[in-house]
C-alpha cells in the first residue's frame, strides 16, 4: 500500500482554516446573542453548538475548495 | 428533583431486607420534610424501621384475592414486619392461587370466620364495591384494623356508615388511593404549594382505554353465590348491582387527587354518560363526562371511555404559570426560558427555508398545544406508584395502634364525589354535596 505523506505546511494551513471556521462560528454566536438578547454566558454554554457550526463551515469550505481545485486542474490541463 | 425528595426517587426495592433499608430512608425524609409534615397520613412512616422480633410483627388477613387482591398480596409479602396470617375468597380458584403464595396462611371462604381469629390484627379488603361497606362494618365490629380498596362504598349512605363506625372504633383505617403515597404526586403537590404554576385555576383528568373491560369467564365453575351467574361474579364492574362502573373503579383515583390538591370537596357536579360502543348487555356506562364545581370557583373536568386509548390517562393541574401532568410526571412552564440565541438563529434559518406560509397571513398562528418538553418531577420514572409505601404505612399504624389522621376524610371525599358524579349522570341534573355528611 502506498504511504500518503502530508507535509507539515499543509497540516498547519488546514489548522488555520479550521481556526478560521471556529472564529466565524463564534461570530455567528455573538450575532445571535445580540439579535435575540440572550445571555453572554451562552458563548460558553453553547460551545458544543459553536463547534458543530464550525464543522459545518469547514465542510462547506472543503467542498468549495475541492470545486475550485478541480476547475483549476481542468483549465490548466486545457492550457497545457 | 429537589434534595428533599431525592431519597424517594428510587423504586421501592424488592426483598424484605432492601425494603427495610428503603423504609429507613423514608422515615428520615418523612420526619424532616416540611411538606410531608403537612400530610397527616405520612405520620406512620416517621416510625423507626421495624425490627425482626415477634413483637414487631403485624398479622394481617386479605379478603378478596382477585386481581387487585393479588397485587396487594405481592406487596405485603415484601413489607417488613408483616405476616399474612389468613386469606379469604369465596371463589375457590382465587383462594387456592393465593394460598399457594403464602406458606402457613389459613384459608377461608367466609370473611366472618376469618374475622373471628383473635390474633388477627387487621384486614385488607379487595372485594367488589357493593361488599366494601358490609365487610368494613363487620371488620370494625370485630375490632380489626381495616385497609379498604377504593372506592370507599357503593352508596353515600354506606360511606357515612363506614365513617361513623370508624369514628368510634379507635382502629386504623386506610383507603387504597396509592397516589397519596406516590413520590411523583408529592413532588407535584410541593410545586403547587411553592406557587410554581400559580393558583390552581382548573384541573382536568381522564382515563381512556380501548377494550371491553371484561374478564374471561370459564364455561363452568364453582357455585357463583351470592351472584346469580359466574359472568356477573367475574365481571361485577359491568353491573349496577355491584359497581358504579367507570366512576368508582377508575375516576375515584383522579377525583381523590383533585380533592387533595384543592384541599376541599366539590360543592356540586353535573355530567353525562352513556353506553355508545360496548352494547353487550352491560349496565354501566362505557363513557362518562363529569364536571365538578368547587367553592373557590375551580372546576375539575373528568372524562373516561373504553373505546379509545390514544390519550391514555392523565391528571392535568393548571395554573396561570404552568401545568403539571402528574401521571406523566412532568411540569410545563407557561413561559419557558427561551432557547439559546444560536439555536433560535438556526431554527429561524430552517423555518425561513422550509416553513409553509400560514393560511391567515403572517400574524395568524394556530393556538395548538404547546410543543414544549417540560421537565420531570422526579428523576427515576420507575418510582413506586405508592402502593409499597402505603402498605408500610398501614403496617406501621397498626404496630403503633394509632389511626391515620386525614385518611377517612380523603376516602369519604373521593368516595362521595364519584357517587355524586354517577347520580348526576343517572338523573341528568346537577347534584350537590350531601348536606350534613360527616367525614
Amino acid at each position: 500500500m502506498k504511504d500518503i505523506i502530508i507535509p507539515g505546511r499543509r497540516i498547519a494551513r488546514e489548522l488555520w482554516v479550521l481556526a478560521g471556521c471556529f472564529a466565524a462560528a463564534v461570530c455567528v454566536n455573538v450575532y445571535a446573542i445580540l439579535r435575540f438578547h440572550t445571555a453572554w454566558k451562552e458563548l460558553i454554554t453553547t460551545l458544543h453548538i459553536t463547534l458543530a457550526v464550525a464543522a459545518v463551515f469547514y465542510a462547506v469550505l472543503a467542498l468549495v475548495r475541492a470545486l475550485v481545485f478541480g476547475l483549476m486542474r481542468v483549465f490548466r490541463g486545457k492550457v497545457a | 428533583m429537589d434534595s428533599e425528595f431525592s431519597p424517594l426517587a428510587s423504586p421501592a426495592p424488592q426483598g424484605r431486607a432492601q425494603r427495610r433499608e428503603f423504609l429507613k430512608r423514608l422515615a428520615v425524609v418523612a420526619s424532616s420534610s416540611a411538606l410531608l409534615a403537612d400530610l397527616p397520613w405520612w405520620t406512620p412512616l416517621r416510625a423507626e424501621p421495624v425490627g425482626n422480633s415477634p413483637a414487631d410483627r403485624v398479622r394481617l388477613g386479605l379478603i378478596g384475592a382477585g386481581t387487585r387482591g393479588s397485587f396487594l398480596l405481592a406487596n405485603l409479602l415484601q413489607t417488613p414486619g408483616v405476616e399474612i396470617a389468613a386469606l379469604c375468597d369465596d371463589y375457590p380458584p382465587h383462594l387456592e392461587a393465593a394460598l399457594a403464595k403464602v406458606k402457613g396462611a389459613r384459608g377461608f371462604s367466609d370473611h366472618r370466620q376469618m374475622l373471628d381469629m383473635p390474633d388477627l390484627d387487621g384486614v385488607l379488603i379487595a372485594v367488589p364495591l357493593f361488599l366494601h361497606a358490609p365487610i368494613c362494618l363487620d371488620a370494625f365490629a370485630a375490632g380489626k384494623h381495616v385497609f379498604c380498596e377504593k372506592s370507599l362504598a357503593y352508596s353515600i349512605a354506606e360511606c357515612q356508615a363506614i365513617a361513623d363506625a370508624h369514628r368510634g372504633s379507635g382502629k386504623v383505617f386506610q383507603i387504597g388511593h396509592q397516589r397519596m403515597f406516590s413520590p411523583v404526586f408529592l413532588r407535584a403537590l410541593q410545586l403547587v404549594r411553592d406557587g410554581r404554576i400559580g393558583p390552581i385555576t382548573q384541573m382536568r383528568a381522564y382515563w381512556h382505554r380501548n377494550g371491553n373491560w371484561r374478564n374471561p369467564v370459564p364455561a363452568s365453575g364453582p357455585d357463583p353465590s351470592p351472584f346469580p351467574s359466574l359472568e356477573r361474579r367475574l365481571n361485577w364492574r359491568l353491573y349496577l348491582d355491584y359497581s358504579r362502573g367507570l366512576m368508582t373503579e377508575l375516576a375515584s383515583h383522579h377525583i381523590q387527587v383533585a380533592n387533595w390538591f384543592l384541599d376541599a370537596h366539590p360543592v356540586s357536579c353535573a355530567g353525562y354518560g352513556s353506553i355508545n360502543y360496548w352494547k353487550d348487555g352491560r349496565e354501566v356506562y362505557d363513557n362518562v363526562n363529569v364536571v365538578y364545581r368547587y367553592a373557590n370557583g375551580t372546576q375539575v373536568v373528568y372524562d373516561s371511555l373504553i373505546s379509545n386509548r390514544f390519550y391514555g390517562m392523565e391528571v392535568q393541574i393548571m395554573g396561570p404559570e404552568g401545568t403539571i401532568e402528574a401521571e406523566t410526571g412532568k411540569i410545563f412552564s407557561e413561559n419557558p426560558p427561551p432557547a439559546p440565541g444560536i439555536v433560535q438563529l438556526i431554527n429561524g434559518i430552517e423555518h425561513g427555508f422550509f416553513s409553509a406560509v400560514p393560511i391567515g397571513g403572517p400574524s395568524w398562528v394556530p393556538e395548538l398545544k404547546k410543543d414544549t418538553k417540560g421537565s420531570y418531577l422526579v428523576q427515576d420514572q420507575s418510582t413506586d406508584d405508592g402502593t409499597a409505601i402505603s402498605m408500610a404505612a398501614f403496617a406501621n399504624s397498626i404496630r403503633a395502634n394509632k389511626p391515620i389522621p386525614g385518611m377517612m376524610e380523603q376516602a369519604c371525599r373521593s368516595g362521595v364525589s364519584v357517587l355524586m358524579g354517577h347520580n348526576a349522570m343517572e338523573q341528568q341534573q346537577e347534584i350537590a354535596w350531601p348536606e350534613g355528611f360527616r367525614e
